[in-house]
């Protein structure tokens, strides 16, 4: 038994394959968010793509932060709850205390360049062991049973999900 | 009954026809469901939260956040130099502006942030301009920063999103102005800029960017200002 504390990072991709009616609501208003956010910095220059803007004016940087706000209400839709990440019987069982979002690729030109990554930082869990390909885990802000007991779940890592961070022996 | 259930799908899969049996275009983004690359388990889950159309975090009159300083009330309104600066309505208006200390919301260095986005997001918002082309914001007196004099940023945009002005609103100065009267609050005015020596508004030697402001401290702070953009 290891007893370590860990936090997932789960990094969500979005692009215009995206099909669930959330993806699309963050497609849609970060590339209208994207749009207009870019005009405070391509002003008198002859780009189009977050890319080439950002090699020629580093500052363009801020955009990720700038056009965030566009999605802030679709996180709050969340409730907390880790989108996508399932336990093995399926089931929800990670919530997320803080999210990062960043812009991947744009064009204000074509909306099918836009891709975007919002990362969900999971709440720590505590990493018992690890059985087969799971990782037994539980979450300790769930109070043991009066024997001591904890509830436990065991998760497989994904594509695009990583330990952000450890602790260990809390 | 289990062959009678599979006979549509297999029938379907080899349907010549089949879009998908002819296409041979070979996917290059497979998205980001990871169904399909691990040995997980299918979620079955109750459906939701069922997602709603949400206006940006931007979209708020009340831009102050928690951040300490003297009440200020911005009142901007919006006209059009192309219909004889007639009042412009339904476009929209970004401002933000930095806090007592002179600094800006931005993302901090490290790779996690806060879910309060409201309070990440401090002093930035958005409007939409009136009948009567105005917009007004609840804010605290802007500090300020070497090299600049006070100032607020303003992006005016059609209601379809294409910039028609970018600019900054600055302020009176001198002796009984609200800029002397704040004093740079804790940080004084050692070091400050003036508008004359400021590089962007030096040259508004009609001072169309300077703005009215009227109160005091113990009131608040009152700032009006009208903005020609080409609507």
């Amino acid at each position: 038994m290891n007893n370590n504390a860990i936090v997932f990072c789960y990094r969500k991709i979005i692009d215009s394959s995206s099909s669930l009616p959330w993806e699309k609501m963050v497609f849609e208003d970060s590339y209208m968010e994207f749009k207009m956010q870019f005009q405070n910095f391509s002003q008198g220059l002859p780009y189009h793509t977050f890319a080439e803007l950002v090699h020629q004016r580093p500052d363009a940087e801020r955009l990720h932060f700038l056009v965030s706000p566009s999605i802030s209400g679709y996180i709050k839709q969340l409730q907390g709850g880790m989108p996508d990440l399932f336990d093995a019987l399926g089931k929800r069982f990670l919530n997320f205390d803080s999210y990062r979002f960043e812009l991947i690729n744009s064009d204000i030109r074509n909306p099918s360049a836009h891709q975007v990554a919002i990362s969900f930082y999971s709440n720590t869990m505590i990493w018992h062991d690890t059985i087969g390909n799971f990782l037994l885990v539980s979450d300790p802000a769930v109070p043991a049973g009066n024997d001591g007991t904890l509830l436990t779940a065991l998760y497989q890592l994904q594509p695009f999900v990583s330990i952000h961070s450890l602790k260990l022996k809390i | 009954m289990v062959g009678a259930i599979s006979t549509p799908v297999l029938w379907e899969a080899c349907k010549k026809d089949s879009a998908t049996a002819i296409s041979t275009e070979t996917v290059s983004n497979s998205g980001s469901g990871t169904s399909s690359t691990t040995c997980a388990v299918a979620p079955t889950e109750t459906e939701g939260p069922f997602p709603t159309k949400t206006p940006s975090g931007y979209v708020r009159s009340d831009i102050t956040d928690g951040r300490t300083g003297y009440k200020m009330t911005a009142k901007l309104t919006i006209a059009n130099v192309n219909n004889n600066c007639a009042a412009l309505a339904g476009v929209i208006v970004d401002v933000w502006h930095c806090d007592a200390e002179g600094n800006y919301s931005e993302y901090g260095g490290s790779g996690m942030q806060s879910t309060n986005y409201q309070s990440v997001h401090f002093l930035r918002g958005r409007q939409v301009t009136d009948a009567s082309g105005l917009v007004t914001f609840t804010s605290i007196f802007p500090g300020w920063y070497s090299g600049r004099a006070t100032h607020i940023h303003v992006h005016v945009y059609n209601a379809s999103g294409t910039s028609l002005k970018v600019t900054q609103i600055a302020f009176p100065e001198g002796s009984g102005s609200a800029v002397a009267i704040v004093n740079g609050y804790s940080k004084g005015m050692s070091g400050y800029t003036t508008n004359a020596n400021d590089n962007v508004f030096s040259d508004d030697t009609t001072k169309l960017e300077i703005a009215t402001v009227t109160g005091s401290i113990a009131a608040g702070f009152d700032l009006s200002i009208k903005i020609n953009v080409p609507g």
